[in-house]
């Protein structure tokens, strides 16, 4: 064949794609994040499916790390919302809202922000985050709180930690969760490992598990390790911040010394739901908005989903849409009217 | 003449001895400092409290949200909406028709064969259950590699006609070359913010420097005479750009195009950190859930499609070898296989198929020709030749597009087709994370998994990286700078300093020395490995003949993809991160190896054997001392990869620079990320300048070239 030909095979192709750009047909369109752990991952899907199932939307959905990046975007419209979101961890939080988050009408968090970032909604989900470890090193060592951790961090220590102990701490950087910091701020001598990835971290936990190794894991409820395992938490000093100054990246994490935040666990997490305020605000999307006003996920259908998910290791969105198709009591007053 | 002989021996004896005797003192020397430090050597604080360039690039980079964004934006809406439309077409379109689209052009570019494969990746596309994924990704390449082919040919052309445009695009092209694929990432989201529209952009740029190098070298490399009759016969100068040279210059053009096509392929799918939807995507989930098999799919949905898009575009700019009409033409397998009577039998079928495919396309075309000249000769006899002529030419063309009309039609009239049919799914994730997991719970695999760990965290990463963090920071930096001198004179050791008094300025110096630690092991190992895979491959054809596949399928596939069987195998961790970057960074040095012991000529091997030397001793004294120069491009390339590698592995748990990368896109620290990036390059560079010219001053030595 000769080139000319070839050529036309090229030209064939591009105007086949340029000629059928007139029967695309763009509909309700929303942009979504797809969260780091998998219960993030399982809230979001229900919404995402609801929207497209019952309300003709379109969701892209795209991966994105969260933290303060992902503020960011949701603030600058790059993405429309995002899932879950645990306000002891989103340090940045008073800049963002400027609304009340209302659980089982209580206000149970006012924040004062500039409102670059909407509040949608709770998403139902209320979680609390420890530090862990499996009751048969506790029952052993006698451990009850984090105060007993240094007498026995030898038992504790891997190659990479030398002569202290390891924790297995939060996977990922931009969940702000500071564990290094708290650590040497309670005087624990342990060495906060990062395994990059929720999966990674569980996986070792589990194998140490199964070896029957003394181990700290960082973890939060509601998670599918603690069916599976009997875990006892070492229940740090009761989450506080410090007066006036809290840890947060606007006062350049200013230290707060032992009185508060990072050197406290987390405070009970009323999770939530935000977005763009402009994409919210306008009329095209109101009957979203309404949708997220009204989601309440349990936190028992988020376990038994993540079961499906993490342990029998099938597909999001199939767990997701068997769900949906099989409780329809449980969210059809979601819709709005 | 032989006293002549034995003195520059001798000097180059003494040479020898007092090199290594100062390499061995500074190393001591090193060794005393770092091990009197108490922790790990830090820069001075005045200096990193002083130079916030963190600091700056954020308050740049607000700046710049705050009053040039709508700018920005506007470009970035633009592409984002002609994007969309792409998608939305890929998408919503009955899966046929997009698969006609796809699988057509290859199968009238490449033949059968290339139709076939064609069809057989569109078909595992569906059933590991990433259509949607696949087509996003093809959707955002295509677009970049549009844009890039425009402006690149724009550029290229002007290169062409202007010396002074050329040199001044010159040594922008080289360092864009240098570049490693990341570094695109950060100005799209320091200027557009994250999504498509930026990934987009940023591969546009990264894409753009071959086909504007080839555009220019094509229209350059007309030759003289046709150029000169063109002009005889009074073309203008316009005439002669767009009638004679660009034309002339296709072929060229094409292989840019080829290039343009993988290097858009390899970012798009690592601009899944940036916000990109596609297949990229899906890895990154699959590996952030630890499913094995979930990852292998997408890699291998990656894989065919970087191998399907580039025999496409080679087909396109290469001409079919002609056959004597008696010979059966082979579809699949290598032609020289001929001989083989079975080899004929299996192929009949292909060969048979093919043929009745011409002839149906052949028939209807001379149909078709014959209605529109019967038509068109009613008014005017000359065009209606010209018309059934144009017609008959294009003989694929003409059915492919009633194909297309045909399947548009049924769908839109009679049966809507929709997606990729479910039913046809057949997943191999099962399979696959199943044998993974039976694998992992063997003892014996387990105990060797360990030992492997143990041995590579205890014996190498950690004395280098205790070794390099706790090095007092100006030792290093004078090390580094008296070997840039050796190697390649004053002017650059005093460039290395500055750049490394720059890394040190941020504030990531024992970052960058983790790094650093991490990069060495990683291309220690490579040596460890590859050169005697390099060796074997120069004295058995058969085995290079097999490298050569595997290699360059792993030269195809973006580079994250190499997290997935080290993850797999070793679990997360610092060490599966050097694991990972040894398996991406290995192919060069192989081939190299090989390549620089091939290359030797016969004649010295020859007059070695001849002295009585045996095969290991031509080896070392003879074959590995003239292999040099082309053993340390291959380090110096490893080197390169290595480092780009970095970015991806704190995915696995790799830690320094690339763990700071990821940290800053996590927590929109732009001006930390990019410190990070920036020292990852600069320390590319470093190291890759020194290699060269290392590799100059042997060749020059050796008497290859000249100074």
């Amino acid at each position: 064949m000769t080139l000319s030909k070839k050529i036309s095979a090229l030209i064939l192709s591009l105007v086949l794609i340029i000629g059928s750009f007139g029967t695309a047909n763009a509909g309700k369109r929303l942009h979504a994040a797809i969260a780091d752990w998998t219960g993030g991952i399982i809230t979001c899907e229900v919404a995402v499916q609801i929207l497209e199932r019952e309300m003709g939307y379109k969701v892209k959905q795209t991966v994105f790390p969260s933290g303060t990046g992902l503020w960011q975007a949701v603030a600058a419209g790059e993405l429309d919302f995002a899932c879950e979101s645990w306000p002891s961890y989103a340090e940045a939080d008073d800049v963002m809202f400027n609304e009340d988050l209302i659980y089982d009408g209580k206000v149970v968090k006012s924040y004062k922000g500039d409102g670059t970032v909407d509040l949608l909604g709770t998403t139902g989900i209320i979680g609390t985050s420890d530090y862990w470890i499996p009751r048969y090193a506790a029952e052993k060592f006698g451990i009850k709180t984090w105060k007993d951790l240094n007498k026995h961090k030898k038992e504790f220590a891997t190659i990479e930690s030398g002569n202290k102990g390891r924790l297995i701490a939060c996977p990922v950087a931009g969940w702000n969760c500071h564990d290094q910091k708290r650590l040497d701020l309670l005087g624990i001598d342990f060495q906060a490992d990062e395994l990059g990835t929720e999966a990674a971290a569980v996986a070792e936990a589990k194998a140490a598990y199964m070896r029957k190794e003394p181990f700290l894991l960082y973890l939060w409820t509601p998670h599918w390790f603690f069916g599976e395992f009997d875990m006892v938490g070492v229940g740090l000093p009761e989450y506080a911040t410090c007066e006036g100054d809290t840890f947060t990246e606007a006062n350049n994490w200013k230290d707060c010394g032992t009185k508060g935040w990072p050197a406290t666990g987390w405070d009970k997490d009323y999770t939530m739901n935000y977005g763009n305020p402009a994409t919210f605000a306008s009329a095209e999307h109101a009957k979203a908005k309404a949708f997220f006003e009204k989601m309440r996920l349990e936190n028992v259908d988020q376990s038994t989903m993540l079961v499906e998910v993490d342990i029998k290791k099938r597909d999001v969105k199939e767990v997701v849409n068997e769900w949906l198709d099989n409780n329809p009591n449980k969210w059809k007053s979601w819709l709005p009217n | 003449m032989s006293n002549v002989v034995e003195t520059i021996n001798k000097t180059n004896r003494s040479k020898n001895i007092i090199t290594y005797g100062v390499i061995l003192i500074v190393f001591v020397v090193a060794l005393v400092l770092s091990s009197q430090g108490e922790g790990p050597s830090k820069f001075p604080k005045v200096v990193t409290d002083e130079f916030k360039f963190t600091a700056w690039v954020n308050e740049g980079e607000d700046y710049l949200k705050k009053n040039y964004r709508w700018i920005t934006k506007i470009i970035a809406n633009y592409i984002k909406g002609v994007y969309y439309f792409i998608e939305d077409f890929l998408l919503d379109s009955p899966w046929v028709l997009i698969a006609a689209i796809i699988i057509l052009p290859c199968f009238i570019a490449g033949g059968l064969k290339l139709g076939l494969f064609s069809t057989f990746v569109i078909y595992f596309w569906g059933a590991v259950g990433m259509w949607e994924a696949s087509l996003q990704t093809v959707g955002l390449m295509s677009l970049s590699v549009l844009l890039c082919v425009f402006f690149g040919v724009v550029l290229g052309v002007a290169c062409s006609q202007s010396d002074r445009f050329e040199n001044f695009m010159k040594p922008i092209l080289d360092t864009m070359q240098v570049m490693p694929a990341f570094v695109y990432l950060f100005p799209a989201v320091f200027f557009f913010g994250i999504g498509g529209a930026p990934a987009i952009l940023a591969t546009m740029i990264y894409s753009m420097p071959p086909i504007i190098r080839l555009t220019n070298t094509g229209i350059r490399q007309v030759s003289k005479e046709t150029v000169e009759s063109a002009t005889s016969f009074g073309s203008s100068k316009l005439q002669l750009l767009f009638k004679i040279k660009i034309p002339m210059s296709l072929p060229s053009i094409m292989m840019g195009i080829n290039q343009v096509i993988m290097m858009a392929l390899a970012l798009v799918v690592l601009a899944c950190f940036i916000g990109a939807e596609g297949i990229g995507g899906q890895v990154w989930q699959a590996i952030r859930r630890l499913d094995v098999g979930w990852a292998m799919e997408g890699g291998f949905c990656i894989l065919l499609m970087a191998i399907m898009f580039d025999r496409f575009s080679k087909a396109c700019s290469e001409k079919d070898e002609k056959l004597p009409s008696n010979v059966q033409k082979f579809y699949l397998l290598p032609q020289s296989w001929e001989k083989y009577q079975i080899a004929k039998i299996l192929e009949m079928p292909l060969f048979t198929m093919s043929k009745i495919i011409d002839f149906i396309c052949i028939r209807t075309t001379n149909f078709i020709a014959l209605i529109f000249s019967l038509i068109t000769s009613v008014f005017n006899k000359s065009t209606a030749n010209d018309i059934g002529e144009f017609i008959v030419q294009r003989f694929y063309l003409i059915p492919s597009l009633i194909i297309l009309f045909i399947i548009s039609f049924i769908d839109s009239n009679f049966y809507e087709i929709g997606s990729f049919p479910k039913e046809w799914k057949l997943s191999i994730r099962q399979p696959i994370s199943n044998a993974v997991a039976s694998l992992t719970v063997d003892e014996g695999f387990i105990a060797f998994s360990k030992g492997l760990r143990a041995f590579v965290y205890l014996n190498l990463l950690r004395p280098l990286d205790t070794f390099l963090t706790h090095t007092p920071w100006w030792y290093t930096l004078a090390v580094f700078a008296s070997i840039g001198y050796f190697t390649a004179g004053i002017r650059f050791a005093l460039i290395s300093i500055l750049l490394l008094l720059f890394i040190g300025a941020c504030g990531i110096w024992p970052q960058s020395m983790i790094t650093l630690s991490s990069v060495l092991v990683s291309v220690l190992l490579c040596f460890v490995i590859g050169v005697p895979l390099g060796i074997i491959a120069s004295y058995s054809n058969r085995f290079k003949n097999i490298q050569d596949v595997v290699l360059d399928a792993m030269q195809t596939l973006p580079y994250f993809c190499y997290l997935i069987p080290v993850l797999m195998f070793f679990g997360g961790g610092t060490v599966s991160a050097v694991l990972a970057t040894v398996i991406y960074s290995i192919p060069p040095i192989i081939r190299l190896t090989a390549l620089g012991l091939t290359q030797v000529s016969g004649t010295y091997s020859e007059v070695s054997r001849s002295f009585g030397g045996s095969i290991l001793q031509t080896l070392n004294k003879v074959k590995f001392p003239l292999a040099v120069p082309s053993l340390v491009i291959g380090f110096n390339q490893t080197v390169i990869m290595a480092f780009a590698m970095q970015i991806v592995t704190p995915l696995i748990g790799g830690k320094g620079l690339g763990l700071e990368v990821f940290n800053g896109l996590a927590r929109a620290d732009t001006g930390r990320g990019l410190a990070a990036g920036i020292a990852i390059v600069l320390l590319a560079i470093i190291i890759d300048k020194i290699s060269l010219a290392y590799t100059k001053k042997q060749r020059v030595a050796l008497g290859l070239a000249k100074n």
